[in-house]
Protein backbone atom coordinates (compact mmCIF):
# COMPACT_ATOMS: atom_id res chain seq x y z
CA UNK A 1 0.00 0.00 0.00
CA UNK A 2 2.92 2.37 0.67
CA UNK A 3 3.88 2.26 -3.00
CA UNK A 4 0.30 2.92 -4.02
CA UNK A 5 0.15 5.89 -1.65
CA UNK A 6 3.35 7.43 -2.93
CA UNK A 7 2.27 6.94 -6.56
CA UNK A 8 -1.11 8.55 -5.86
CA UNK A 9 0.44 11.42 -3.98
CA UNK A 10 3.01 11.96 -6.71
CA UNK A 11 0.22 12.64 -9.20
CA UNK A 12 -1.42 15.13 -6.85
CA UNK A 13 1.88 16.90 -6.12
CA UNK A 14 2.47 17.22 -9.82
CA UNK A 15 -1.00 18.54 -10.65
CA UNK A 16 -1.46 20.89 -7.66
CA UNK A 17 1.41 22.92 -6.23
CA UNK A 18 -0.61 23.52 -3.06
CA UNK A 19 -0.48 19.84 -2.12
CA UNK A 20 2.20 19.38 0.52
CA UNK A 21 3.58 16.03 1.69
CA UNK A 22 4.35 16.30 5.41
CA UNK A 23 6.60 13.57 6.78
CA UNK A 24 7.87 12.78 10.27
CA UNK A 25 11.07 11.10 9.22
CA UNK A 26 8.54 8.62 7.94
CA UNK A 27 9.25 8.57 4.23
CA UNK A 28 10.74 5.93 1.98
CA UNK A 29 13.21 6.03 -0.90
CA UNK A 30 10.27 7.00 -3.09
CA UNK A 31 9.63 10.06 -0.93
CA UNK A 32 13.25 11.11 -1.27
CA UNK A 33 12.99 10.86 -5.03
CA UNK A 34 9.80 12.92 -5.01
CA UNK A 35 11.36 15.48 -2.70
CA UNK A 36 14.08 16.09 -5.26
CA UNK A 37 11.43 16.83 -7.88
CA UNK A 38 9.18 18.92 -5.62
CA UNK A 39 11.48 20.40 -2.97
CA UNK A 40 8.89 22.96 -1.79
CA UNK A 41 6.15 20.36 -1.52
CA UNK A 42 7.79 17.62 0.52
CA UNK A 43 8.68 18.59 4.07
CA UNK A 44 10.23 16.40 6.72
CA UNK A 45 9.16 17.70 10.13
CA UNK A 46 11.51 15.34 11.91
CA UNK A 47 10.42 13.14 14.77
CA UNK A 48 7.83 15.53 16.14
CA UNK A 49 4.34 14.47 15.17
CA UNK A 50 2.45 17.00 17.25
CA UNK A 51 4.21 19.99 15.75
CA UNK A 52 3.62 18.49 12.33
CA UNK A 53 -0.14 18.22 12.87
CA UNK A 54 -0.39 21.78 14.21
CA UNK A 55 1.74 23.08 11.37
CA UNK A 56 -0.35 21.17 8.84
CA UNK A 57 -3.42 22.99 10.18
CA UNK A 58 -1.52 26.26 9.79
CA UNK A 59 -0.53 25.35 6.24
CA UNK A 60 -4.15 24.51 5.42
CA UNK A 61 -5.36 27.82 6.85
CA UNK A 62 -3.16 29.51 4.23
CA UNK A 63 -4.55 27.53 1.30
CA UNK A 64 -2.33 24.46 1.27
CA UNK A 65 -3.56 20.85 1.20
CA UNK A 66 -1.20 18.93 3.48
CA UNK A 67 -1.03 15.14 3.36
CA UNK A 68 0.40 14.16 6.73
CA UNK A 69 1.95 10.74 6.60
CA UNK A 70 3.38 8.67 9.41
CA UNK A 71 2.93 5.46 11.36
CA UNK A 72 -0.71 5.47 12.32
CA UNK A 73 -0.08 4.66 15.98
CA UNK A 74 1.98 7.82 16.39
CA UNK A 75 -0.56 9.82 14.45
CA UNK A 76 -3.73 8.63 16.11
CA UNK A 77 -2.51 8.31 19.68
CA UNK A 78 0.33 10.74 20.26
CA UNK A 79 -1.23 13.53 18.24
CA UNK A 80 -4.85 13.02 19.22
CA UNK A 81 -5.41 16.43 20.78
CA UNK A 82 -3.69 18.17 17.87
CA UNK A 83 -5.92 16.30 15.43
CA UNK A 84 -8.94 17.27 17.50
CA UNK A 85 -8.19 20.93 18.20
CA UNK A 86 -6.05 22.08 15.30
CA UNK A 87 -7.41 20.02 12.43
CA UNK A 88 -10.98 18.96 13.19
CA UNK A 89 -12.23 21.70 15.51
CA UNK A 90 -10.91 24.30 13.07
CA UNK A 91 -12.15 22.18 10.15
CA UNK A 92 -8.88 22.52 8.30
CA UNK A 93 -8.22 20.84 4.98
CA UNK A 94 -5.66 18.37 6.33
CA UNK A 95 -5.33 14.76 5.17
CA UNK A 96 -4.01 12.42 7.85
CA UNK A 97 -2.55 9.26 6.41
CA UNK A 98 -1.80 6.56 8.95
CA UNK A 99 0.51 3.86 7.67
CA UNK A 100 0.93 0.44 9.29
CA UNK A 101 -2.58 0.07 10.66
CA UNK A 102 -3.79 -2.99 12.47
CA UNK A 103 -0.96 -5.45 13.10
CA UNK A 104 1.01 -4.72 9.97
CA UNK A 105 4.05 -3.56 11.95
CA UNK A 106 4.18 -7.21 12.91
CA UNK A 107 7.70 -7.45 14.31
CA UNK A 108 7.76 -4.34 16.48
CA UNK A 109 5.12 -5.10 19.06
CA UNK A 110 2.15 -3.26 20.47
CA UNK A 111 3.70 0.21 20.53
CA UNK A 112 3.52 0.08 16.74
CA UNK A 113 0.15 -1.68 16.38
CA UNK A 114 -2.84 0.50 15.56
CA UNK A 115 -5.80 -1.33 16.96
CA UNK A 116 -7.74 1.42 18.71
CA UNK A 117 -7.53 4.25 16.16
CA UNK A 118 -11.04 3.87 14.77
CA UNK A 119 -12.51 4.05 18.28
CA UNK A 120 -10.45 7.09 19.12
CA UNK A 121 -10.85 9.06 15.92
CA UNK A 122 -14.41 8.33 14.87
CA UNK A 123 -15.67 10.29 17.87
CA UNK A 124 -14.12 13.50 16.55
CA UNK A 125 -16.56 15.68 14.59
CA UNK A 126 -15.74 16.87 11.04
CA UNK A 127 -13.38 13.94 10.36
CA UNK A 128 -13.98 11.62 7.42
CA UNK A 129 -12.37 8.19 7.93
CA UNK A 130 -11.38 6.02 4.98
CA UNK A 131 -10.09 2.47 5.23
CA UNK A 132 -8.93 1.00 1.93
CA UNK A 133 -8.74 -2.76 1.62
CA UNK A 134 -6.18 -2.94 -1.19
CA UNK A 135 -3.59 -0.86 -3.06
CA UNK A 136 -6.03 0.04 -5.83
CA UNK A 137 -8.65 1.13 -3.33
CA UNK A 138 -6.06 3.23 -1.51
CA UNK A 139 -5.48 5.23 -4.67
CA UNK A 140 -9.23 5.90 -4.83
CA UNK A 141 -9.17 6.97 -1.18
CA UNK A 142 -6.28 9.38 -1.69
CA UNK A 143 -8.09 10.99 -4.62
CA UNK A 144 -11.36 11.14 -2.68
CA UNK A 145 -9.56 12.70 0.30
CA UNK A 146 -8.10 15.35 -2.01
CA UNK A 147 -11.58 16.20 -3.31
CA UNK A 148 -13.03 16.60 0.20
CA UNK A 149 -12.54 20.12 1.59
CA UNK A 150 -11.97 19.18 5.19
CA UNK A 151 -10.18 16.76 7.51
CA UNK A 152 -9.74 13.15 6.38
CA UNK A 153 -8.00 10.21 8.02
CA UNK A 154 -6.88 7.37 5.77
CA UNK A 155 -6.16 4.15 7.60
CA UNK A 156 -3.79 2.12 5.48
CA UNK A 157 -1.54 -0.91 5.77
CA UNK A 158 2.11 -1.15 4.79
CA UNK A 159 3.28 -3.44 2.04
CA UNK A 160 2.45 -6.77 0.44
CA UNK A 161 -1.28 -6.33 0.89
CA UNK A 162 -3.17 -8.52 -1.58
CA UNK A 163 -4.93 -6.75 -4.43
CA UNK A 164 -8.50 -8.00 -4.41
CA UNK A 165 -9.74 -6.16 -7.50
CA UNK A 166 -9.10 -7.69 -10.93
CA UNK A 167 -10.01 -4.47 -12.69
CA UNK A 168 -10.58 -1.03 -11.22
CA UNK A 169 -11.55 -0.74 -7.56
CA UNK A 170 -15.28 -0.22 -7.13
CA UNK A 171 -14.84 2.52 -4.54
CA UNK A 172 -17.54 5.07 -3.86
CA UNK A 173 -17.07 7.56 -1.04
CA UNK A 174 -19.52 6.92 1.79
CA UNK A 175 -20.73 3.61 0.34
CA UNK A 176 -19.91 0.06 1.29
CA UNK A 177 -19.46 -2.29 -1.63
CA UNK A 178 -20.35 -5.95 -1.93
CA UNK A 179 -17.27 -7.93 -2.92
CA UNK A 180 -18.93 -11.38 -2.87
CA UNK A 181 -22.60 -12.20 -2.85
CA UNK A 182 -24.08 -14.85 -0.57
CA UNK A 183 -27.35 -15.86 1.03
CA UNK A 184 -26.54 -17.36 4.45
CA UNK A 185 -25.05 -14.34 6.19
CA UNK A 186 -23.06 -11.18 5.56
CA UNK A 187 -19.59 -10.20 6.74
CA UNK A 188 -18.71 -6.53 7.03
CA UNK A 189 -14.96 -6.10 6.85
CA UNK A 190 -12.61 -3.14 6.75
CA UNK A 191 -9.01 -2.90 5.59
CA UNK A 192 -6.60 -5.43 4.18
CA UNK A 193 -7.84 -8.20 6.49
CA UNK A 194 -10.42 -8.63 3.74
CA UNK A 195 -8.02 -11.12 2.11
CA UNK A 196 -8.32 -13.35 5.21
CA UNK A 197 -12.09 -13.01 5.08
CA UNK A 198 -12.17 -13.92 1.40
CA UNK A 199 -10.10 -17.02 2.11
CA UNK A 200 -12.46 -18.04 4.90
CA UNK A 201 -15.50 -17.38 2.73
CA UNK A 202 -14.01 -19.46 -0.09
CA UNK A 203 -13.65 -22.43 2.25
CA UNK A 204 -17.22 -22.00 3.49
CA UNK A 205 -18.45 -21.84 -0.08
CA UNK A 206 -16.79 -25.17 -0.78
CA UNK A 207 -18.96 -26.53 2.03
CA UNK A 208 -22.06 -25.00 0.49
CA UNK A 209 -22.27 -21.99 2.78
CA UNK A 210 -22.43 -18.79 0.77
CA UNK A 211 -21.59 -15.61 2.63
CA UNK A 212 -21.91 -12.04 1.41
CA UNK A 213 -18.77 -9.91 1.89
CA UNK A 214 -19.34 -6.20 2.41
CA UNK A 215 -16.26 -4.01 2.20
CA UNK A 216 -16.34 -0.97 4.49
CA UNK A 217 -14.04 1.53 2.84
CA UNK A 218 -15.65 4.60 4.43
CA UNK A 219 -15.80 4.18 8.20
CA UNK A 220 -17.14 7.66 8.79
CA UNK A 221 -19.69 8.65 7.73
CA UNK A 222 -20.86 5.04 7.94
CA UNK A 223 -23.08 3.65 5.17
CA UNK A 224 -26.18 2.98 7.26
CA UNK A 225 -28.29 1.78 4.36
CA UNK A 226 -25.90 -1.03 3.63
CA UNK A 227 -26.27 -2.33 7.20
CA UNK A 228 -30.03 -1.99 7.10
CA UNK A 229 -30.17 -3.83 3.77
CA UNK A 230 -28.03 -6.73 5.04
CA UNK A 231 -30.02 -6.95 8.26
CA UNK A 232 -33.23 -7.27 6.28
CA UNK A 233 -31.74 -10.17 4.31
CA UNK A 234 -29.95 -12.02 7.13
CA UNK A 235 -30.59 -13.36 10.64
CA UNK A 236 -26.94 -12.94 11.50
CA UNK A 237 -24.20 -10.64 10.29
CA UNK A 238 -20.50 -10.52 11.18
CA UNK A 239 -17.93 -7.78 11.41
CA UNK A 240 -14.20 -8.38 10.98
CA UNK A 241 -11.51 -5.85 11.69
CA UNK A 242 -7.89 -5.60 12.81
CA UNK A 243 -8.99 -3.50 15.73
CA UNK A 244 -10.30 -3.80 19.24
CA UNK A 245 -13.88 -5.07 19.20
CA UNK A 246 -14.69 -2.05 21.33
CA UNK A 247 -15.31 1.05 19.30
CA UNK A 248 -14.50 -0.25 15.84
CA UNK A 249 -16.55 -0.92 12.74
CA UNK A 250 -18.49 -3.62 14.60
CA UNK A 251 -19.54 -1.04 17.14
CA UNK A 252 -20.69 1.31 14.39
CA UNK A 253 -22.81 -1.51 12.98
CA UNK A 254 -24.21 -2.27 16.43
CA UNK A 255 -25.23 1.37 16.77
CA UNK A 256 -27.08 1.23 13.47
CA UNK A 257 -28.85 -2.02 14.41
CA UNK A 258 -29.94 -0.56 17.75
CA UNK A 259 -30.99 2.81 16.38
CA UNK A 260 -33.09 1.22 13.63
CA UNK A 261 -34.81 -1.40 15.81
CA UNK A 262 -33.34 -4.24 13.79
CA UNK A 263 -33.33 -7.75 15.22
CA UNK A 264 -30.39 -9.21 13.33
CA UNK A 265 -27.72 -10.82 15.47
CA UNK A 266 -24.25 -9.28 15.18
CA UNK A 267 -21.06 -11.24 15.81
CA UNK A 268 -18.01 -8.99 16.12
CA UNK A 269 -14.62 -10.45 15.22
CA UNK A 270 -11.65 -8.42 16.36
CA UNK A 271 -9.26 -8.14 19.28
CA UNK A 272 -10.97 -9.09 22.54
CA UNK A 273 -10.23 -5.80 24.32
CA UNK A 274 -6.55 -6.69 24.50
CA UNK A 275 -3.27 -5.59 23.00
CA UNK A 276 -2.16 -7.93 20.25
CA UNK A 277 0.79 -10.12 21.14
CA UNK A 278 3.60 -11.89 19.34
CA UNK A 279 6.13 -11.24 16.62
CA UNK A 280 6.41 -12.58 13.11
CA UNK A 281 5.01 -11.87 9.69
CA UNK A 282 1.75 -9.96 9.45
CA UNK A 283 -0.05 -13.19 8.59
CA UNK A 284 1.54 -15.00 11.53
CA UNK A 285 0.44 -12.24 13.86
CA UNK A 286 -3.10 -12.47 12.59
CA UNK A 287 -2.97 -16.22 13.32
CA UNK A 288 -1.56 -15.69 16.83
CA UNK A 289 -4.33 -13.23 17.63
CA UNK A 290 -7.23 -15.15 16.17
CA UNK A 291 -7.75 -12.93 13.17
CA UNK A 292 -6.60 -15.15 10.30
CA UNK A 293 -8.74 -16.95 7.71
CA UNK A 294 -8.89 -20.17 9.72
CA UNK A 295 -10.21 -18.48 12.87
CA UNK A 296 -12.66 -16.37 10.91
CA UNK A 297 -13.88 -19.49 9.11
CA UNK A 298 -14.37 -21.34 12.40
CA UNK A 299 -16.24 -18.53 14.10
CA UNK A 300 -18.60 -18.02 11.17
CA UNK A 301 -19.20 -21.75 10.70
CA UNK A 302 -19.84 -22.35 14.40
CA UNK A 303 -22.36 -19.55 14.58
CA UNK A 304 -24.20 -20.64 11.46
CA UNK A 305 -24.21 -24.36 12.16
CA UNK A 306 -25.03 -24.24 15.89
CA UNK B 1 -1.40 56.86 25.89
CA UNK B 2 -1.38 55.99 29.59
CA UNK B 3 -5.05 56.95 29.76
CA UNK B 4 -5.83 54.78 26.73
CA UNK B 5 -4.07 51.80 28.27
CA UNK B 6 -5.95 52.33 31.52
CA UNK B 7 -9.22 52.49 29.62
CA UNK B 8 -8.43 49.27 27.82
CA UNK B 9 -7.77 47.53 31.14
CA UNK B 10 -10.98 49.00 32.51
CA UNK B 11 -12.90 47.61 29.54
CA UNK B 12 -11.24 44.20 29.92
CA UNK B 13 -12.19 44.10 33.58
CA UNK B 14 -15.78 45.27 33.09
CA UNK B 15 -16.36 42.75 30.31
CA UNK B 16 -15.07 39.90 32.44
CA UNK B 17 -16.77 41.14 35.59
CA UNK B 18 -20.12 41.34 33.79
CA UNK B 19 -20.20 37.54 33.54
CA UNK B 20 -18.07 36.68 36.55
CA UNK B 21 -15.52 35.03 34.30
CA UNK B 22 -12.05 36.06 33.28
CA UNK B 23 -8.37 35.47 33.29
CA UNK B 24 -8.01 39.16 34.15
CA UNK B 25 -4.37 39.06 35.25
CA UNK B 26 -3.28 37.15 32.14
CA UNK B 27 -5.07 39.67 29.96
CA UNK B 28 -3.58 42.67 31.76
CA UNK B 29 -0.02 41.57 31.12
CA UNK B 30 -0.34 41.71 27.32
CA UNK B 31 -2.18 45.03 26.88
CA UNK B 32 0.89 47.04 25.81
CA UNK B 33 2.07 44.29 23.46
CA UNK B 34 -1.29 44.33 21.69
CA UNK B 35 -1.39 48.13 21.79
CA UNK B 36 1.93 48.32 19.97
CA UNK B 37 0.83 45.77 17.39
CA UNK B 38 -2.67 47.10 16.72
CA UNK B 39 -2.85 50.76 17.71
CA UNK B 40 0.65 51.59 16.53
CA UNK B 41 0.05 49.26 13.60
CA UNK B 42 3.19 47.22 13.82
CA UNK B 43 0.84 44.52 12.60
CA UNK B 44 -0.37 44.95 9.02
CA UNK B 45 -4.16 44.60 9.16
CA UNK B 46 -7.40 46.20 8.05
CA UNK B 47 -10.15 45.85 10.63
CA UNK B 48 -12.77 46.42 7.92
CA UNK B 49 -11.33 43.54 5.89
CA UNK B 50 -10.41 40.84 8.43
CA UNK B 51 -9.66 38.29 5.70
CA UNK B 52 -7.44 40.57 3.65
CA UNK B 53 -5.12 38.28 1.71
CA UNK B 54 -1.87 40.06 2.51
CA UNK B 55 -2.52 40.72 6.19
CA UNK B 56 -0.11 39.78 8.91
CA UNK B 57 -1.58 37.24 11.30
CA UNK B 58 -1.50 37.12 15.08
CA UNK B 59 -2.21 33.90 16.95
CA UNK B 60 -2.97 34.25 20.64
CA UNK B 61 -1.48 30.96 21.74
CA UNK B 62 -2.12 31.82 25.40
CA UNK B 63 -5.80 31.79 24.57
CA UNK B 64 -6.84 32.57 28.14
CA UNK B 65 -5.68 36.14 27.54
CA UNK B 66 -8.59 36.43 25.09
CA UNK B 67 -10.27 39.38 26.77
CA UNK B 68 -7.26 41.58 26.04
CA UNK B 69 -7.33 40.61 22.38
CA UNK B 70 -11.12 40.92 22.05
CA UNK B 71 -10.97 44.33 23.67
CA UNK B 72 -8.20 45.41 21.31
CA UNK B 73 -10.08 44.09 18.27
CA UNK B 74 -13.10 46.11 19.41
CA UNK B 75 -10.92 49.15 20.03
CA UNK B 76 -9.47 49.15 16.50
CA UNK B 77 -12.81 48.51 14.82
CA UNK B 78 -13.15 44.80 14.07
CA UNK B 79 -16.49 44.80 15.88
CA UNK B 80 -18.68 47.00 18.07
CA UNK B 81 -19.19 47.23 21.82
CA UNK B 82 -22.36 45.13 21.75
CA UNK B 83 -20.40 42.31 20.18
CA UNK B 84 -17.72 42.62 22.87
CA UNK B 85 -20.35 42.78 25.61
CA UNK B 86 -21.74 39.45 24.48
CA UNK B 87 -18.62 37.81 25.96
CA UNK B 88 -19.43 34.38 27.41
CA UNK B 89 -23.17 34.94 27.22
CA UNK B 90 -25.62 32.55 25.58
CA UNK B 91 -25.66 33.05 21.81
CA UNK B 92 -22.28 34.73 21.73
CA UNK B 93 -19.30 33.56 19.69
CA UNK B 94 -16.90 35.25 22.10
CA UNK B 95 -15.83 32.61 24.57
CA UNK B 96 -13.17 32.47 27.21
CA UNK B 97 -10.75 31.11 24.61
CA UNK B 98 -10.63 32.39 21.01
CA UNK B 99 -12.32 30.29 18.36
CA UNK B 100 -12.53 30.54 14.57
CA UNK B 101 -14.33 31.18 12.25
CA UNK B 102 -16.89 33.63 13.60
CA UNK B 103 -14.83 36.26 15.41
CA UNK B 104 -13.44 38.93 13.07
CA UNK B 105 -9.70 39.22 13.57
CA UNK B 106 -9.18 35.85 15.25
CA UNK B 107 -6.87 33.68 13.17
CA UNK B 108 -6.85 30.38 15.08
CA UNK B 109 -8.69 28.45 17.74
CA UNK B 110 -6.55 28.26 20.85
CA UNK B 111 -7.04 27.44 24.50
CA UNK B 112 -5.15 24.25 25.01
CA UNK B 113 -1.61 25.48 25.54
CA UNK B 114 1.24 24.52 23.26
CA UNK B 115 -0.63 24.65 19.95
CA UNK B 116 -0.25 28.21 18.67
CA UNK B 117 3.40 28.14 17.71
CA UNK B 118 2.95 25.05 15.54
CA UNK B 119 -0.05 26.65 13.86
CA UNK B 120 2.09 29.73 13.28
CA UNK B 121 4.93 27.61 11.92
CA UNK B 122 2.56 26.15 9.33
CA UNK B 123 1.29 29.59 8.34
CA UNK B 124 4.83 31.00 8.11
CA UNK B 125 5.90 27.99 6.05
CA UNK B 126 2.99 28.47 3.64
CA UNK B 127 3.93 32.14 3.19
CA UNK B 128 7.55 31.17 2.57
CA UNK B 129 6.59 28.59 -0.02
CA UNK B 130 4.41 31.17 -1.77
CA UNK B 131 7.16 33.82 -1.45
CA UNK B 132 4.81 36.19 0.36
CA UNK B 133 6.00 38.95 2.63
CA UNK B 134 3.38 38.68 5.37
CA UNK B 135 4.53 38.03 8.90
CA UNK B 136 3.10 35.59 11.41
CA UNK B 137 3.06 36.64 15.06
CA UNK B 138 2.44 34.16 17.88
CA UNK B 139 1.86 35.44 21.40
CA UNK B 140 2.87 32.80 23.94
CA UNK B 141 2.74 32.63 27.69
CA UNK B 142 5.96 31.88 29.53
CA UNK B 143 4.29 29.10 31.51
CA UNK B 144 3.06 27.76 28.18
CA UNK B 145 6.69 27.31 27.13
CA UNK B 146 6.78 24.32 29.48
CA UNK B 147 4.82 22.42 26.81
CA UNK B 148 7.03 20.11 24.75
CA UNK B 149 5.39 20.98 21.44
CA UNK B 150 6.66 24.53 21.74
CA UNK B 151 10.19 23.19 21.44
CA UNK B 152 9.34 20.92 18.53
CA UNK B 153 8.08 24.03 16.76
CA UNK B 154 11.08 26.09 17.87
CA UNK B 155 13.51 23.51 16.44
CA UNK B 156 11.64 23.20 13.19
CA UNK B 157 11.20 26.96 12.65
CA UNK B 158 14.92 27.56 13.05
CA UNK B 159 15.82 24.72 10.72
CA UNK B 160 13.40 26.02 8.08
CA UNK B 161 14.72 29.60 8.42
CA UNK B 162 11.25 30.96 9.13
CA UNK B 163 12.33 34.57 9.54
CA UNK B 164 8.75 35.63 8.84
CA UNK B 165 7.74 34.10 12.17
CA UNK B 166 7.83 36.25 15.30
CA UNK B 167 7.10 34.71 18.66
CA UNK B 168 6.38 37.05 21.54
CA UNK B 169 6.63 35.49 24.98
CA UNK B 170 4.62 37.22 27.67
CA UNK B 171 7.21 36.74 30.40
CA UNK B 172 5.13 37.52 33.45
CA UNK B 173 7.01 34.78 35.28
CA UNK B 174 3.92 33.39 36.95
CA UNK B 175 1.74 30.40 36.21
CA UNK B 176 -1.38 29.21 37.97
CA UNK B 177 0.24 27.58 40.98
CA UNK B 178 3.29 29.74 41.47
CA UNK B 179 6.31 31.25 39.82
CA UNK B 180 7.79 29.63 36.73
CA UNK B 181 11.04 29.36 38.63
CA UNK B 182 9.46 27.47 41.50
CA UNK B 183 7.37 25.21 39.30
CA UNK B 184 9.90 24.42 36.57
CA UNK B 185 13.19 25.92 37.73
CA UNK B 186 13.40 28.34 34.82
CA UNK B 187 14.41 31.94 35.35
CA UNK B 188 15.39 32.84 31.80
CA UNK B 189 14.25 31.75 28.36
CA UNK B 190 16.96 33.66 26.48
CA UNK B 191 19.63 30.99 26.46
CA UNK B 192 17.11 28.32 25.57
CA UNK B 193 15.82 30.09 22.47
CA UNK B 194 19.35 31.08 21.44
CA UNK B 195 20.52 27.50 21.81
CA UNK B 196 17.75 26.47 19.42
CA UNK B 197 18.92 28.98 16.81
CA UNK B 198 16.49 31.86 17.26
CA UNK B 199 17.23 35.57 17.33
CA UNK B 200 16.28 36.82 20.78
CA UNK B 201 15.23 40.34 21.75
CA UNK B 202 14.39 41.27 25.31
CA UNK B 203 12.13 44.19 26.05
CA UNK B 204 10.04 45.76 28.78
CA UNK B 205 6.64 44.40 27.79
CA UNK B 206 4.86 47.41 29.28
CA UNK B 207 6.95 50.01 27.46
CA UNK B 208 5.10 50.66 24.23
CA UNK B 209 7.93 52.75 22.75
CA UNK B 210 10.42 49.98 23.43
CA UNK B 211 8.05 47.40 21.93
CA UNK B 212 7.58 49.63 18.87
CA UNK B 213 11.34 49.79 18.40
CA UNK B 214 11.71 46.01 18.57
CA UNK B 215 8.89 45.46 16.10
CA UNK B 216 10.18 48.18 13.76
CA UNK B 217 13.70 46.86 13.91
CA UNK B 218 12.32 43.53 12.76
CA UNK B 219 14.61 40.75 11.80
CA UNK B 220 17.21 40.98 9.07
CA UNK B 221 18.53 37.48 9.67
CA UNK B 222 17.37 34.21 8.15
CA UNK B 223 16.30 32.97 11.56
CA UNK B 224 13.02 33.27 13.45
CA UNK B 225 12.71 36.01 16.04
CA UNK B 226 11.48 35.70 19.60
CA UNK B 227 10.69 38.77 21.65
CA UNK B 228 10.89 38.09 25.35
CA UNK B 229 8.55 40.72 26.76
CA UNK B 230 9.11 41.15 30.47
CA UNK B 231 5.73 41.85 31.96
CA UNK B 232 3.84 41.94 35.23
CA UNK B 233 0.97 39.55 35.60
CA UNK B 234 -2.04 41.63 36.58
CA UNK B 235 -0.35 44.90 35.53
CA UNK B 236 -2.55 47.90 36.30
CA UNK B 237 -4.21 46.88 39.56
CA UNK B 238 -1.81 46.85 42.48
CA UNK B 239 -3.44 44.13 44.55
CA UNK B 240 -3.32 41.53 41.80
CA UNK B 241 0.12 42.25 40.36
CA UNK B 242 2.57 39.35 40.58
CA UNK B 243 0.19 37.26 42.65
CA UNK B 244 -0.56 33.75 41.28
CA UNK B 245 -3.82 33.61 43.24
CA UNK B 246 -5.30 36.05 40.72
CA UNK B 247 -4.79 33.75 37.74
CA UNK B 248 -8.48 32.86 37.75
CA UNK B 249 -10.54 34.96 40.07
CA UNK B 250 -12.46 38.18 40.31
CA UNK B 251 -12.54 40.64 43.20
CA UNK B 252 -14.81 40.48 46.21
CA UNK B 253 -16.59 43.63 47.34
CA UNK B 254 -13.64 44.98 49.28
CA UNK B 255 -11.12 44.24 46.54
CA UNK B 256 -13.47 45.75 43.98
CA UNK B 257 -12.91 49.17 45.52
CA UNK B 258 -9.23 48.96 44.56
CA UNK B 259 -10.07 47.90 41.01
CA UNK B 260 -12.52 50.80 40.71
CA UNK B 261 -10.08 53.33 42.11
CA UNK B 262 -7.10 52.22 40.06
CA UNK B 263 -8.95 51.66 36.78
CA UNK B 264 -11.25 54.69 37.14
CA UNK B 265 -14.52 52.78 37.32
CA UNK B 266 -17.65 54.43 38.75
CA UNK B 267 -20.39 52.74 40.78
CA UNK B 268 -22.73 53.35 37.87
CA UNK B 269 -20.41 51.54 35.49
CA UNK B 270 -20.21 48.54 37.81
CA UNK B 271 -23.98 48.41 38.13
CA UNK B 272 -24.44 48.86 34.39
CA UNK B 273 -21.97 46.13 33.46
CA UNK B 274 -23.78 43.61 35.62
CA UNK B 275 -27.04 44.61 33.92
CA UNK B 276 -25.63 43.86 30.47
CA UNK B 277 -25.96 40.18 31.35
Amino acid sequence: MQKSYVNSLYKLLKSDKNVISCLSDSGTDYDEMIAREFPDQVINFGISENNKIGAAAGLASCGKTPFVYTTSAFLAYRSYEFIRNDVCLQNQNVKLVGMGCGLSWSTLGSTHHTTEDIAALKAIPNLTILSPCSPKELECCVNAAYQIKGPVYIRMGMSNEIEIYDGEASFELGKNNIIKTGNRAAVFVTGSIISEVLEAIHKLKEEGIEIEVVNVSTIKPFDQQSVIAECKKNHVIFSVEEHNKIGGVGSSIADIIAENNLSTKLIKIGLEDCFATGYGTHKQLLEMNGLDAKHIYEIIKNKLVN
Amino acid sequence: MEQELRKLRKQIFLTGYSVNIAHIASAFSIVEILYSLYVHQNLNYDSRKPNLENRDRLILSKGHGSLALYTMLYYVGYFDLNFLNSFCKPGSVLGGEPCIPNIPGIEATTGSLGHGLSLGVGMALAKKIDQKKEKIYVLLGDGECEEGTIWEAVMFAAHQHLNNLIAIVDCNKIQKMGSIENVMGIHSWKERFEAFGWVVEEVDGHDVDALDQVFLKGNETDRPLVILANTIKGKGVSIIENDPRWHWRLPNKRELKTFMAELGISEEEITACRKVM
